[in-house]
């Protein structure tokens, strides 16, 4: 079987510019290192077009990789959020970062991993890319090196990050003893065809699970989040709070719904579990914060809960013990849906936040007093973010989360449901208390903000999304209902 | 999909304007004009997209246009929202647009130099958009949703000078008097989706008409329903905000308090017709609501000494001849007089403004006097508002006043003659008016002061004025053009016609109405004190309002307040301090115990982990 690598472009693309980036940055002059990012921007742009142009499907390596409309979807969200990242950056990185273009390549190389998370269908290489994405992040977080928190939450993410991969690795390992395969399709027929699960099978599982759950910031494994989210440069925090989430998630949802749905009733109530103590600690470990990066990694954490909610919803156990999939493809559309939602509103925070923390080098929720006279854009579309992940009315948070609810709750989970709607509730009240400071406390500092007409450009971007995905969503959803039926058939 | 078909066109009426409100809310400092031209031009632009609807609604022989779109599809069920273009809705916006676009030329010249200039017609296009999302929209949710932005609108105009005390006040209370009629029509609204599992009009007329849904769901539902359109449209006895709501600038009343926003309530009984008609005795009772108002509006309207509450009494009055003729299966009439009524009430608004323009911003009648030769446009054209609006032929107002009297002769002929009481009062009314302002001598030093308004302001008057004069014509079916009359268009069952001895009877009294009005306070002939000093009582009523003002404070302070402190100490006590502050102290005190975990030690987070792992494993072994 001959392989048909032109499935493969963007990726090999996106690989050359990381290095090209690298290449250039050894020979410009300091001075023309600002301009690196542009390469990087007008490189992804380049890319994303290639991409949409080849727009192709087809298997490679047997199997190992696929490319379907659901990796054709995460592909172009992972470059989209590629080119927002770097825009976002550009002048946080110009202030605080020495090694320009090995930030940016190094970036770029974990934009690979993610696209590559998104189509790998057997878990070695899915392990292999999950590492290539960790160790660029690694890097990233710890990229300040003359700031001592950046270099503390740098070890802190190593090691808990090898302890995780550990436990992928352990599980993985298992599972090949067991069933002989790693192979996502053949993991399925395989778990058809036995009728009792192998202890070491569970095991296996368990591991697997508790590492990407890791990945994810699940509760209990969550706890290196807010460390290593406050002490990273900011633009990697927001990469870290969106790219490598969804990455992860891009896999996860792969590796259920084309492998596990079988064993559904096995796995169900252990993802009911981290997900309501994902939701709870989560939202309840936001009310007490004061750095606006910690608030944001704790809100991240609890929006985690909920997109496993929705994974534990992904099949329902009929009254004889039996399991239906009958509802499972309206709940993926609504994971993929709140993720995609989640990513814009989280970019959007981020980028307002990285906005002022240019002007004011400051990140404490009490340094944005009386933000909205400064810069009323700016506080405009951070408003905005905090309702949109508040799940308020008009913005695309309120209409994800209605939709993943509603299909939650049309698989018998009405209760859990309940409880996502009660922490709803609870992250009410520190979105609104970042909207207060905002609009309502007098702030000391009275200068006022200026942003670069591309941060500018990026938010009004990110609003109209909000908005159009909360009004409109219709065209989006086409593209999701595509994708996941890729992943379901 | 394509984009620019007429039916997907029909989105922009509302988002132009929209468009409008945005970028001036957001950008009027940097904008020129501060963005009173932006919003002139979107309002602008939505009339001429109403021009080519209304081309393609006729060519498309007045079948309804409907565009519709999925916001989420759930499976089991499907969410969308749509816009419908039908008879009544077309005649809707149209008045809509052409209203608005003349009053914000207007409004250049009478709020120039306001400190919130651009802030000004930033509302404006936020309550013309909202105006059209009610009339457009075809499900109850989005007509809700319409109805409470446009209430939101007309809050924040009515107290734009929010600096005055009494205008904050007038502004709170539209607010609650017209919210208590809100509150009815999403209970009607929310009992008409438990029985029908549905949001859109056309089904739920269709059920009804299917005999889907009882008649005592349809009875109460249509009660609520109603009962939100009294609010609005400012019905007795849920009147009393609209003659306060004068405190607002005067081009906002022409537009929001007299010919478009209080017209909703009529509006939204019309696009319910049908399901009024089924609900036993509801029409009876907007019957009676309706010539209430009429009677007692008119009443009062003829002993207010303050240009602006004559105007708004005689709005509220008007309105309820428009239930009225509802109330009488006259539908097309009440649309007709709806339309007419709002350019010549328009009209008299703007000339109103164009009067205190001139006199520095009195509002007293008594301080005028002898406007006649120094606004020669403004009396002129006031001249033609009033006596439209009083019903002399052959000006408009008296068209359409003739279509409600044969409906009311035809279904409800018992209160033709309370109805025919209510036409004189109304032409009496409007010609004291007049002759107050611009009949006789000046009275006062501004009225001698008195100078007439510039051209942006007087333009709107003649053009509305034109209307006032010929719109009436409508009313009669033009040979060889397809045009069958007004009634017709609005309802294919309505044929014109005419009942003789009636439009006799109704042109004799609006003239003996007239006629009364000129003897007493244009040629003076009468002494106004002979008349009303023997009947002092009446008259002492009747200026205090009937009482509605004092009767609701006394409720409001002695029944409510004196309940509210009750229910106030349960709510401190139980509601609060138990309930809410308790829920909320043991969230935050838990939140406080996770703080303790987050240690920043390596070793405890991957203990953590590690009992986390173990747990996960003892779940699995569990649920084996």
């Amino acid at each position: 079987m001959t392989n048909n690598f032109s499935l493969l472009i963007p990726e090999f693309l996106v690989t050359g510019l990381a290095f090209l980036i690298l290449s250039l940055d050894l020979f410009i002059s300091e001075k023309r290192k600002n301009h690196l990012v542009w390469v990087g921007v007008i490189g992804l742009f380049g890319i994303l077009i290639i991409t949409l142009l080849i727009f192709s499907n087809g298997i490679l390596y047997q199997g190992l990789l696929v490319f379907d409309d659901y990796t054709n979807l995460f592909r172009i969200f992972f470059l989209i959020a590629g080119i927002i990242v770097l825009i976002s950056s550009n002048e946080f990185v110009k202030s605080n970062i020495k090694y320009q273009g090995e930030f940016y390549g190094i970036l770029i190389f974990t934009i690979l991993a993610a696209m590559l998370l998104a189509s790998s269908s057997e878990l070695l290489t899915a392990y292999i890319s999950l590492e290539l994405l960790s160790f660029g992040l690694y890097v990233l977080v710890s990229f300040d090196r003359y700031n001592l928190k950046s270099n503390e939450s740098g070890v802190k993410y190593v090691l808990l990050g090898a302890f995780s991969s550990a436990l992928i690795l352990y599980g993985i390992s298992n599972i090949y003893g067991v069933l002989g395969t790693t192979r996502f399709d053949e993991i399925s027929l395989m778990l058809v065809s036995i009728n009792d699960l192998n202890p070491f099978l569970i095991l296996g599982f368990i591991f697997l699970f508790a590492g990407l759950a890791f990945k994810l910031s699940a509760v209990p494994f969550h706890m290196w989040a807010p460390d290593v989210y406050e002490g990273s440069p900011l633009p990697i925090t927001a990469w870290l709070s969106v790219g490598s989430k969804v990455a992860t998630i891009a896999l996860v949802l792969r590796l259920f719904c084309e492998s596990l749905l079988e064993i559904g009733n096995e796995w169900q109530l252990i993802i009911i579990v981290l997900s309501v103590a994902t939701m709870l600690i989560g939202n309840l470990g936001a009310l007490v914060q004061t750095n606006i990066k910690r608030l944001l990694a704790f809100s991240s954490v609890g929006h985690m809960g909920y997109i496993l909610m929705g994974i534990s919803a992904l099949i329902s156990i009929n009254e004889d013990g039996s399991i239906s999939t009958g509802m499972t493809t309206l709940v993926l559309n609504g994971i993929i849906f709140y993720v995609i939602a989640y990513a814009i509103t989280n970019f959007a925070a981020f980028t307002s936040v990285i906005a002022v923390y240019n002007h004011t080098a400051k990140d404490s929720i009490s340094d944005f007093a009386g933000l909205s006279k400064r810069a009323p854009f700016l506080s405009l579309v951070l408003v905005c973010s905090m309702f949109s992940l508040a799940g308020l009315p008009v913005f695309a948070g309120f209409t994800s989360k209605f939709y993943l609810f509603n299909a939650v709750a049309s698989q018998d989970l009405l209760w859990l449901v309940g409880i996502g709607i009660v922490t709803s509730l609870i992250s009410l009240y520190y979105y609104l208390m970042i909207a207060r400071q905002m609009y309502i406390e007098e702030g000391i500092d009275l200068s006022s903000i200026n942003i670069s007409l591309s941060i500018k450009l990026v938010l009004g971007v990110l609003l109209v999304g909000m908005i159009v995905g909360g009004i409109f969503p219709s065209p989006l959803m086409d593209l999701i209902e595509l994708a996941s039926e890729a992943l379901i058939s | 999909m394509d984009l620019f078909q007429i039916n997907n066109l029909i989105w922009m009426l509302p988002l132009i304007c929209v468009f409008a409100f945005l970028s001036i809310g957001l950008f009027s400092k940097f904008l020129p004009s501060e963005g009173a031209i932006i919003s002139i031009f979107s309002i602008g632009f939505a009339f001429i997209l109403f021009i080519f609807v209304l081309i393609d609604f006729i060519s498309g022989d007045l079948a309804a246009i409907h565009s519709s779109f999925t916001w989420i599809d759930l499976g089991e069920w499907t969410i969308s929202w749509g816009l419908l273009i039908d008879r009544i809705s077309i005649v809707m916006i149209g008045l809509i647009t052409f209203v608005a676009f003349l009053v914000q030329i207007y409004s250049v010249g009478y709020m120039k130099g306001d400190s919130r200039f651009g802030w000004y017609f930033a509302v404006h296009s936020l309550f013309a958009s909202a105006m059209m999302l009610l009339v457009l929209s075809d499900n109850l949710l989005l007509l809700y949703f319409a109805w409470e932005l446009v209430g939101l609108g007309s809050y924040l105009l009515i107290g734009f000078w929010y600096e005055k005390t009494s205008a904050a006040e007038a502004a709170k209370k539209a607010f609650v008097t017209t919210r208590i009629g809100d509150v009815g029509l999403l209970i009607g609204i929310i009992i008409l989706f438990k029985a029908t599992g549905t949001f859109h009009i056309s089904s739920i007329i269709h059920a009804a008409q299917e005999g889907g849904i009882s008649n005592e769901v349809i009875f109460w539902s249509s009660f609520l329903i109603f009962l939100g359109a009294m609010g609005k449209s400012a019905q007795f006895p849920l009147h009393v905000w609209l003659p306060d709501a004068m405190e607002g600038p005067t081009p906002v009343s022409a537009l929001i308090h007299a010919a478009t926003m209080v017209a909703a309530g009529i509006y939204l009984v019309g696009r319910m017709f049908p399901l009024f008609e089924l609900g036993p005795g509801i029409l009876v009772i907007i019957s009676i609501v309706g010539i209430v108002t009429f009677i007692l509006a008119g009443a009062i309207a003829l002993v207010m000494t303050d240009i602006k509450r004559v105007l708004a009494y005689s709005t509220i009055s008007h309105l309820g001849l428009m239930m009225l003729s509802l109330g009488s299966f006259g539908v097309p009439a009440a649309f007709f007089h709806l339309v007419l009524h709002g350019f010549s009430k328009a009209l008299l608004f703007l000339g109103a403004g164009s009067v205190m323009h001139g006199m520095h911003d009195q509002t007293e009648v008594e301080l005028m006097g002898g406007l006649r030769k120094k606004m020669p446009i403004t009396s002129l054209t006031f001249l033609v508002g009033s006596l439209s609006l009083a019903g002399i032929v052959p000006l408009s107002g008296f068209f359409s006043k003739d279509e409600i009297l044969i409906s009311i002769w035809e279904y409800n002929s018992w209160f033709l003659p309370i109805t025919l009481f209510g036409v004189f009062l109304s032409s009496l009314y409007m010609i004291r008016l007049y002759c107050l302002i611009f009949l006789s001598t000046a009275r006062s030093e501004y009225a001698e002061k008195a100078h007439e308004s510039p051209r942006t302001m007087t333009y709107p008057l003649i053009i509305l004025s034109i209307l006032a004069l010929f719109s009436g014509l409508l009313a009669f079916p033009f040979p060889f053009t397809g045009w069958e009359g007004f009634a017709a268009f609005i309802d294919d069952h309505h044929k014109f016609h005419m009942i003789p001895w009636l439009t006799v009877v109704s042109i004799l009294v609006a003239f003996s109405g007239a006629f009364l009005g000129w003897v007493i306070y244009g040629s003076r002939r009468i002494v106004i004190n002979n008349i009303s000093s023997p009947l002092k009582f009446l008259y002492r009523l009747v200026f205090r309002k009937f009482l509605f003002d004092e009767i609701y404070s006394w409720i409001a302070n002695k029944i409510v307040f004196t309940f509210s402190r009750w229910i106030t100490i349960f709510d401190r006590v139980i509601v609060n301090d138990t309930g809410i502050d308790g829920v909320g102290n043991s969230t935050k005190k838990s939140a406080d115990i996770l703080k303790y975990f987050q240690s920043g030690y390596l070793y405890n987070y991957s203990l953590v982990m590690v009992v986390g792992l173990f747990l996960m494993a003892i779940a699995w072994w569990l649920v084996e």
